[in-house]
């Protein structure tokens, strides 16, 4: 039954971009809460700084999924370490939030 | 007996979330038993999942910006203010990643789950994420919420 082993480039595209976006979204998670002028800049877009995140992780999702969809970068990822860098994306973004409000 | 619409709002939310969670543990083991009798059930409820972590995202998100300060403000004076400093900071960030996830996995469950190997990867560790994810959130308001309490019991007695 199982044969085939290939993502469609949409797939791939977008597995790789929600992968960067959730790095991306810890990064700025931290850099708002250590850097005040930043988060001040990012409420001053929409009225809170969670708000303005959250649509640039929407965007940046979208975008990026997109772009690598059209330029099918994400093809010329095995599938495999496609999966694992996505997991390990999220565990990585997910464990950095959990430390950075732990400790800082 | 009087609701307010920020009760409503909080509970929509918390429920979206719940149901969301579930039905990503539902995608899971259709994934698991993937044949082609259920491929359109395995898309449709990978939809399901996104359709009710949008909808917690757009609950939650209206109620932290309009009603979350005054709770924010009690829990900081109260014995836990943990509540805020580590658990809200990190529900607030980790649940747009969660939320992403759940965008994702419809995507992914155009696949052929069924056939291909690596569609069927996908499908599980996204939807084992988003569970995962979505539960430590939820658990993470509770104990938001706990925080509240505790912050208004200490001037009970």
């Amino acid at each position: 039954m199982l044969t085939d082993e290939k993502l469609s480039t949409a797939t791939s595209g977008f597995a790789l971009a929600a992968g960067i976006t959730a790095l991306v979204n810890t990064a700025l998670s931290c850099a708002k809460d250590a850097y005040a002028p930043f988060k001040d800049f990012l409420k001053s877009l929409t009225d809170h700084d969670w708000t303005t995140q959250g649509l640039i992780d929407l965007a940046l999702f979208a975008a990026l999924g997109l772009i690598f969809t059209t330029t099918r970068v994400g093809d010329k990822i095995h599938p495999s370490r496609l999966i694992a860098g996505l997991v390990g994306a999220v565990v990585v973004a997910g464990l950095g939030l959990a430390g950075w409000f732990a400790l800082v | 007996m009087k609701i307010s619409a920020s009760d409503l709002i909080l509970l929509a939310h918390a429920g979206c979330g719940a149901t969301g969670c579930l039905a990503a543990i539902w995608v899971f083991v259709e994934a698991l038993n993937a044949t082609p009798g259920n491929a359109v059930r395995l898309q449709r409820v990978a939809l399901a999942v996104a359709v009710c972590m949008s909808a917690a995202w757009i609950c939650g998100g209206y109620w932290y910006v309009h009603f979350y300060p005054a709770e924010k403000d009690l829990i900081l004076h109260g014995p836990w203010p943990f509540a805020h400093n580590f658990f809200m900071e990190t529900k607030e960030h980790l649940f747009f990643v969660t939320a992403i996830l759940a965008l994702l996995l419809p995507i992914a469950a155009r696949e052929k789950v069924y056939s291909n190997p690596a569609a069927r990867k996908l499908v599980l560790s996204v939807a084992g994420l988003v569970a995962v994810a979505g539960l430590a959130v939820e658990g993470a308001g509770a104990v938001i919420d706990h925080g509240v309490k505790v912050a208004l019991l200490q001037h009970a007695y």
